[in-house]
């Protein structure tokens, strides 16, 4: 049985409680950090981890804390990305909702290592009993001293605030993140600067995802040499498969990362429901170019994704099944797209709009053979040009799935 | 210093400007709408996107900054693409307005559009309905459907006068510019909204269905209507062969100046230019020959035939001048050298201009444009408000500015009840023009050459920005030739053939005059 | 007619304003406190948030038009939101809306004359492994089926 990193507590009852956590190890990778190791050597330990980003991006932690500047005069913050919109995705729910601790002490532990007082738990409005649970858990930590003043008598503080958003896919974003954070619209920052020099309230900031947080306890206690065994070489741990669509057992998986899609969809959900045929994959969210049926046979992580042309993501899998039109799955995501857009910039908040209601005038069958054309056109011309990475998120499913099922696309058209 | 190169023309520019200040040094100027020298680089628009060798994405130009050795591209085939692309997006929701919008001829979108030949629309779906002709403050129209989201509106009121009227609503391709109902742009800088906004979105009332912009020539000049000495641009129409046209000058727009103004202008300068164009006065009026058209060579004449008869004992007492704060440092200094020194008018009376409500930020209390030329070149006034006037009065010379109101009027003519010989020179028909005796027709300052003195002490020349009314002429150019005829000393001001002539000499003989100038 | 938090619910959000280095980030959370508290977002409500957070009325508007779970107008007591993104749709969600659009014989965004129900779809709320989902409040159902949206429906008071 492959060992769970992040999902060994989840089945036990009241998990989330911090009796039940401390338990089971609760709390002993704080003890560790504060009191046999230092900042350098924690950050030493996450970089050689090589712990990637499990938010979307899989940008190695260890690299990001690395880039806060270490001795600024303005208090630093740990933004602690919880929005969890891209669809598809639900893992980050599980780890709150289930073991919050294991969270928390990825927190306090990175805190720690960059020198930050005050960490946002910045989560979607939608998940309010979720956001009710880790404001209890916080309770309890601060109750029992691994938060608040002078933790473990190192003489270092910290604080922990659950911030909620509001309904905007886009402030997952994290630059969108942190405008949200400071009472205003959603709508993402020029990069530079990054927020590690300017970020939340103007101070040196870093944003990281849930999972990739959850994974730092273990790192810390067992080393990072123990976390690149599993998963890959450059590539380390376990990826909390997130599985729906047309599978008879969807859910959330915990496997090493470089686990086959294949045996995902078809081992572990179960295989397809109601004895359908699998037609399409989304691999990682619905951002993640589309998969054909053909193209399963393929590994689950960064790098083999990306060279597919398509990308690891969240993780989130989405089964699409032969009896649905492919129309109906386009007509989905640029509806989507095109009402999550901030609205800034030119491409995005108009491409995206008239992409959405040219896909919807196909699909009330008032197509013309043009508009598949001009739907890659436009897509193109969002692609690379956007101010944030939503552009991007928008055109590649986008081109993905005009270019792969073209012919299917042609033949709702003239109908 | 950093060397970059830019469509491969090699450059030297500073460190730390970005691409496109860089490119504008080098005279080329990048597409763009979000942009705004006033504000940080924004960005939202794409619209100034180029390339980098070297970097795969293609680059902002408003936001990249310059390094060393960088190759610019803003012209090849991908970067035209991306310009192209932006461009069709902003017209695939945009109204086909131009007919009606006053925009037209100095709007961006269509001066894109029109270099990068985009003929055919690929649009086929409905373009999304939003509010028209929306009144968002005194002066300003608003149209949701023309605006491309630059914001420019929304950063000038959060940045620049702090109110904040504006907000940007909804999200998406929703997302538009508006005001909360009762909280609509009030604030005394509105009219630049209209100014920076790069299409039809937000027009000035003013300047509605008025006329088009192709028609006005612009010009350069100084706002006189306060001791700021605001940088403006007039605009005054070209004029048609077949029929008259209504106005002189259609509007006023705000002009750069790093010293002065920066950006922007108040809209009392920007609205106050009726006094251009109305009851200005044409032509020379004289109690005698009311019937005889005269010229200037004989009303010349005729003046300084009368002021010859004024006996030099009774010019002390007897002769009076009155100036106004309007007058340029070039003709208050041939007043000073003339009428002062040689003529001995020692009676100078100043017509003053009352103080308004200043601000913090541009707008002065004093409301007139020289007063510091007065006091840089020491002439020294008694206040016609409030000073004791002599009981018999020769001859009177009056120098009425412009905006001179109901009561200078009343000080002025208190005069003129007093005065044996009257004479005014005034830009504009007023009551006063009945009483004197000859009434000489003056060019406002928009229609002359010449230097101002700002609150500041910053000297600023300006030329004309447009043609002197019908008959009438700038107070130097009268001031000179009658000098020529009476001065005894009238050699000296041969050499004054413009007002640049007069500063130097000006300069010379004060040697700190206008040292604070550009 | 001037709208005022009760003084339990405005030591609450000072306590949350706290949090924060500058007031003005308080906002998203304080417009959660003030939609339950008043049901939705009215104008008044902006106005008095504004003047709580040193902020301008207009800012509050921004925020609020910008967010979908901000409610402009009144929305009845039970709030059903139905996820039409696409896994939910792949499992049926389109149908599920509409015999809830029959069930309660009103349209999407509409309230029930009882002032009970209102209906809207929302996009993904991150429980797609139990497609078809629903938000009730903030209480989320899954694996729906016309069945269970009976027996979850009827039996809120």
């Amino acid at each position: 049985m492959e060992e769970k990193l992040l999902t060994n507590l989840f089945e036990i009852k009241d998990s989330f409680t911090i009796d039940v956590y401390l338990e089971h190890d609760g709390y002993k990778a704080v003890e560790k950090a504060f009191q046999e190791m230092n900042p350098e050597s924690i950050l030493a330990e996450v970089k050689n981890a090589n712990l990637r980003g499990r938010g979307g991006a899989g940008f190695p932690a260890g690299v990001k804390w690395g880039f806060v500047p270490k001795d600024v005069d303005k208090p630093k913050y740990l933004c602690v990305n919880a929005d969890e919109g891209e669809p598809g995705t639900i893992k980050d729910r599980y780890i709150m909702t289930h073991d919050p601790h294991l969270l928390l002490e990825g927190i306090i532990i990175a805190s720690y290592c960059v020198g930050i007082n005050t960490a946002y738990i910045y989560i979607r409005g939608e998940y309010e009993n979720v956001a009710l649970r880790l404001e209890k858990a916080i309770a309890e930590a601060n109750a029992k001293g691994y938060l608040g003043k002078n933790i473990l008598n190192s003489g270092f503080d910290c604080q922990i605030y659950v911030h909620r958003g509001a309904g905007a896919y886009i402030c997952g974003e994290e630059t969108a993140l942190l405008e949200s954070l400071e009472g205003k619209r959603g709508n993402p920052r020029l990069k530079p600067p990054f927020p590690a020099l300017v970020g939340l309230f103007q101070s040196p900031t870093v944003i990281n995802n849930i999972e990739t947080l959850s994974n730092v306890p273990k790192i810390i206690l067992n080393g990072a040499d123990w976390f690149v065994q599993t998963g890959l070489p450059k590539d380390g741990g376990t990826r909390i498969f997130g599985i729906s669509g047309m599978v008879q057992k969807p859910g959330i998986y915990e496997m090493p990362v470089g686990t086959s899609l294949k045996d995902i969809i078809f081992k572990v959900a179960g295989g397809m429901k109601d004895g359908k045929k699998l037609k399409a994959v989304i691999p990682g969210g619905m951002s993640a170019p589309i998969l054909t049926a053909d193209e399963v046979d393929i590994t689950m992580d960064f790098d083999s994704l990306a060279e597919a042309k398509s990308m690891l993501g969240s993780a989130a899998i989405i089964v699409i099944d032969e009896n649905t039109p492919i129309l109906d799955v386009l007509k989905k995501i640029t509806k989507f797209y095109s009402h999550e857009s901030c609205g800034q910039c030119t491409p995005c908040r108009i491409g995206t709009n008239w992409i959405n209601k040219t896909v919807q005038r196909i699909a009330e069958g008032q197509g013309k053979i043009e508009d598949i054309d001009n739907i890659i056109r436009l897509a193109s011309n969002i692609l690379g040009k956007t101010l944030c990475p939503m552009g991007d998120a928008a055109a590649m499913p986008i081109l993905s799935i005009v270019n792969k099922f073209r012919q299917e696309i042609e033949s709702y058209i003239g109908n | 210093m950093v060397k970059i190169f830019i469509d491969e023309k090699p450059l030297e520019v500073e460190e730390g400007i970005t691409v496109f200040s860089a490119a504008e040094q080098a005279g080329i100027e990048i597409p763009h709408f979000c942009y705004h020298p006033a504000f940080a680089p924004e960005g939202t628009c794409r619209m100034c996107l180029i390339e980098i060798e070297g970097v795969p994405k293609l680059e902002l130009a408003c936001a990249e900054v310059v390094r060393d050795g960088m190759k610019v591209s803003t012209n090849n085939a991908k970067v035209v693409e991306a310009r192209k692309g932006v461009l069709e997006f902003l017209l695939a929701d945009h109204p086909m307005d131009c007919p009606i919008c006053d925009q037209a001829g100095d709007c961006k979108l269509q001066d894109y559009y029109e270099q990068y030949g985009m003929l055919e629309s690929q649009f086929s779906e409905v373009k999304e309905k939003r509010d028209k002709k929306r009144k968002i403050g005194q002066k300003l129209i608003h149209d949701q459907e023309r605006c491309v989201l630059c914001r420019r509106c929304v950063r000038f009121t959060r940045e620049v006068t702090k109110t904040q009227e504006l907000g940007v609503f909804e999200r998406g391709v929703h997302a538009e510019i508006n005001i909360l109902e009762d909280l609509p742009v009030d604030n005394k800088y509105s009219g630049n909204l209209a100014q920076i906004c790069p299409v039809g979105a937000i027009t000035d009332l003013d300047f509605r269905f008025q006329t088009r912009s192709w028609f006005l020539k612009s010009g350069d000049s100084i706002c006189p209507l306060c001791s700021r000495g605001c940088s403006i641009s007039v605009d005054s129409h070209r004029g048609f062969y077949r029929f008259k046209v209504p106005k002189r000058v259609y509007r006023i727009r705000s002009r750069r100046n790093d010293d002065v103004n920066g950006f922007w202008i108040c809209d009392i300068g920007r609205y106050g230019y009726g006094y251009i164009n109305e009851n200005r006065l044409g032509q020379i009026l004289s109690k005698n020959d009311r019937n005889e058209a005269i010229n200037w060579e004989k009303a010349l004449n005729m003046l300084s035939e009368k002021m010859k008869k004024v006996h030099p004992m009774d010019r002390t007492s007897g002769a009076v001048l009155i100036i106004n704060p309007w007058l340029t440092n070039e003709e208050l200094f041939l007043i000073k050298k003339f009428l002062i020194e040689n003529q001995e008018f020692k009676n100078v009376y100043l017509i003053d201009i009352p103080d308004g409500e200043g601000d913090d930020f541009l707008i002065t209390t004093e409301r007139s444009p020289n007063k510091r030329g007065l006091q840089e070149l020491g002439v020294k006034t008694k206040s016609l408000s409030s000073d004791k006037l002599p009981e018999k009065i020769k001859l009177v010379l009056a120098f009425s500015p412009p905006n001179i109101d109901a009561e200078g009027l009343a000080s002025v003519k208190a005069v003129f009840d007093l005065a044996e010989t009257k004479i005014l020179f005034t830009s504009h028909e007023n009551d006063l023009s009945n009483t004197a005796d000859m009434v000489f027709p003056t060019a406002v300052i928009a229609e002359k050459e010449g230097s101002l003195i700002n609150i500041d002490g910053v000297l600023q020349k300006f030329s004309p920005a447009l043609e002197a009314l019908g008959d009438s002429r700038p107070e130097w150019q009268i001031l000179i030739e009658l000098a020529k005829e009476i001065d005894t000393n009238y050699k000296y001001y041969n050499q004054f053939s413009s007002p640049e002539a007069i500063l130097q000499e000006m300069r010379k003989e004060i040697s700190d005059f206008g040292k604070k100038s550009d | 007619m001037s709208l005022e938090f009760s003084d339990k619910i405005k030591k609450e959000v000072l306590d949350i304003i706290a949090r924060y280095p500058e007031k003005k980030a308080a906002l998203l959370p304080v417009l959660h406190v003030a939609q339950q508290e008043f049901g939705f977002i009215g104008e008044d409500t902006e106005r008095m948030v504004a003047g709580l957070l040193d902020i301008k009325p207009v800012q509050v508007r921004e925020v609020v038009t910008f967010y979908t779970m901000y409610n402009r107008q009144p929305v009845g007591k039970y709030h059903i939101q139905v996820c039409s993104n696409l896994t939910c749709s792949l499992l049926g969600a389109e149908s599920l809306i509409d015999y809830l659009k029959k069930k309660f014989n009103i349209g999407l965004g509409e309230t029930t004359e009882d002032k009970k129900f209102t209906i809207s779809t929302v996009e993904c709320l991150g429980a797609c492994e139990q497609a078809p989902c629903m938000m009730v409040n903030f209480d989320y159902y899954g694996d729906l089926d016309e069945g269970k949206i009976d027996k979850i429906l009827d039996n809120l008071k």
